[in-house]
């Protein structure tokens, strides 16, 4: 099958939804399709083969917060000339409602579209105001896809109608894999606690982790907590307790085969987020990696978790609720190994062997559709539609 | 006198642009209520498509033999009816046809709730054992056509939601741009995979 994905953030920029786009064309690529993936890039970067670059993303202020994105009369003729050379079977756009590529290839598009939204934070404004504008080229899409009950409830709310939920995919086996760190694994008597994200975003939730350290810490004298991800913490450690402070290691961004060794080596993964989550596939990770998983109560989290059976959840914010859930955890190694236990099997539901097929199944209905409707379509011109729509003439 | 002139020539321009916007627009709306029909149309079939071949494969797998006689009755009686529907009602005939299910809805929940029953986890897991590859590909028929039969159901229903959207606007019914096509409906019925099928 020839399948054009269409990703409108920037290639450059790691994200979720740019992970996702990425996997799904390795993943089909190498079930032996024909994948190109065309995303905002800077054209001197180093790109894999299947990506084409429609230009440099410009930041721009949108929904609230700042995004790069593309947009203008030469993105446009490069929209129209990758739909061309590619013939695509089927063209999968991913978030087709930010002003961006994804978009401009849903307004070109001619081949069957199907269309992955992944956010639950879109403001209402930004897609009401565009409402009547988008209205018809939206009507191309013939399978909409969400990535959680989450990001389903905001289509329904802003567009209205069914979405077919598809989690987002893991690579389950290379988690799984990943050899433990010695200086990152927990011993008797100092477990390690790992948080992943940026760490200067105010909802990743760093700052309830490090407010709720130091009761575990009365507990636990020597858990230690490891930071990993991009951003600059000084300004959050400035203000934390200082005890919290002296067991934080901040790790800084880490690889991809870094994480996965992060997450086989402790003892939980804190995931203490404060909302606009719309997956949580960090989760799925730490289960796939074997690590208990100790969550804020976000609908969203507690979806991946299985409503909150493989996983251990704690009130969204609360430092006083995530410490007492550290604590009992970290007294109890039945209870861990349960969480791994029931953790690993639920990350096999995430596999993107599992995911693809489901995905694959999509492109296969819509197509059947497609053709069916091909078969019956007789050719109709300007004329003959003005003459069957005027009151009289096309009725009995 | 020649004041009149210019007014007649100035109100019949103006009146012709206002008619021709009128004609543009009405063709517009017209092309994409024909697209809309279209969409639903293709949603249907492959929906129809996806049900004829679960039903198929439910049939093999009662004709097996490697199944009870009693359950192998019940998965057959309801493949059965949902075949025999299918055929009363070939849905490329013509084109309004397709955009009915032809009140199939209670024979397809049927389907399902008969998979769901006499497919359990236990039922599943020794048929896989038993290594007949006949047996564990309609397994996997069923499994994969159960699936799919969700997915079109939704896509369906959702062309159906836009279609509907369209043919509410005034515009559309006073100039009656949907023509004969008939008002297309959603398809409701039970279509739970069994749970032991999906893993």
């Amino acid at each position: 099958m020839r399948i054009g994905i269409v990703c409108p953030y920037s290639w450059d920029v790691p994200g979720g939804v740019q992970f996702h786009v990425r996997d799904l064309a390795e993943v089909f690529l190498a079930q032996g399709h024909e994948v190109s993936v065309l995303a905002p890039a800077d054209d001197d970067a180093e790109l894999p083969p299947y990506l084409v670059s429609c230009g440099r993303a410009v930041p721009v202020r949108y929904n609230g917060s700042v995004a790069r994105l593309t947009f203008g009369p030469v993105t446009s003729a490069r929209v129209t000339r990758w739909l061309e050379q590619g013939d695509f079977d089927i063209v999968h756009l991913h978030e087709p409602v930010t002003p961006s590529v994804s978009l401009m290839a849903l307004w070109a598009a001619e081949e069957p579209v199907v269309a992955t939204f992944h956010t639950s934070t879109v403001r209402s404004r930004a897609m009401h105001a565009a409402n009547p504008l988008l209205r018809p080229s939206l009507e191309k899409i013939r399978a909409r896809i969400a990535v959680s009950e989450d990001a389903a409830r905001t289509v329904r709310r802003h567009l209205g109608g069914d979405t077919y939920i598809i989690p987002n995919g893991v690579h389950v086996d290379r988690f799984a894999a990943a050899t433990p760190r010695d200086e990152w694994a927990g011993r008797p008597g100092a477990p390690t606690l790992a948080f992943l994200g940026r760490v200067d975003e105010p909802r990743k939730g760093l700052d309830v982790a490090l407010r709720a350290l130091p009761a575990v810490l009365d507990a636990h004298p020597g858990t230690r907590l490891l930071v990993a991800g991009p951003g600059d913490a000084a300004d959050l450690l400035r203000e934390a307790d200082p005890r919290a402070v002296a067991a934080t290691v901040v790790l800084g961004a880490v690889s991809d085969e870094d994480k996965a060794r992060l997450l086989r080596s402790v003892d939980a993964y804190v995931a203490p987020h404060l909302g606009g989550e719309s997956f949580g596939i960090v989760l799925v990770e730490a289960m796939a990696a074997g690590a208990p998983v100790v969550a804020s109560d976000l609908s969203a989290f507690l979806a991946v978790l299985d409503d909150g059976r493989t996983g251990a959840t704690f009130a969204t914010g609360s430092a006083p609720a995530l410490s007492a859930t550290l604590v009992g955890l970290l007294a109890d190694a039945g209870r861990r190994a349960e969480l791994r236990e029931a953790g690993t099997e639920r990350a096999r539901t995430f596999d993107w062997s599992r995911v693809s097929e489901q995905v694959m199944a999509v492109y296969e209905t819509v197509l059947e559709g497609a053709h069916a409707e091909l078969a019956e379509q007789a050719p109709r011109g300007l004329w003959s539609r003005l003459v069957r729509s005027v009151p009289g003439s096309g009725t009995p | 006198m020649s004041g009149t002139d210019v007014d007649v020539l100035q109100v019949t321009t103006f009146v012709v642009i206002v008619l021709i916007g009128v004609a543009w627009y009405l063709s517009y709306a017209a092309a994409r209520l024909d697209r809309l029909h279209a969409k639903v149309e293709g949603a249907m079939s492959a929906l129809d498509a996806q049900l004829v071949r679960r039903a198929e494969a439910t049939l093999e797998l009662a004709n097996s033999g490697s199944l009870d006689p009693a359950t192998a009755l019940l998965l057959a009686d309801a493949a059965t009816d949902s075949i025999e529907r299918t055929t009363e009602h070939p849905l490329d005939e013509d084109l309004l046809d397709g955009q009915h299910f032809g009140g199939r809805e209670q024979v397809e929940t049927t389907l399902s709730e008969v998979l769901a029953v006499t497919l359990t986890d236990e039922v599943v897991g020794g048929l896989r054992t038993e290594d007949d590859e006949l047996v564990a590909e309609a397994l996997d028929r069923i499994s994969a056509s159960a699936l799919r039969v969700r997915m079109a159901r939704r896509f369906h229903n959702d062309a159906v939601r836009e279609v509907r959207r369209v043919r509410d606007k005034r515009v559309v019914r006073w100039f009656r741009l949907a023509g004969r096509a008939a008002l297309p409906e959603r398809v409701e019925f039970d279509d739970e995979v069994p749970a032991a099928l999906t893993h």
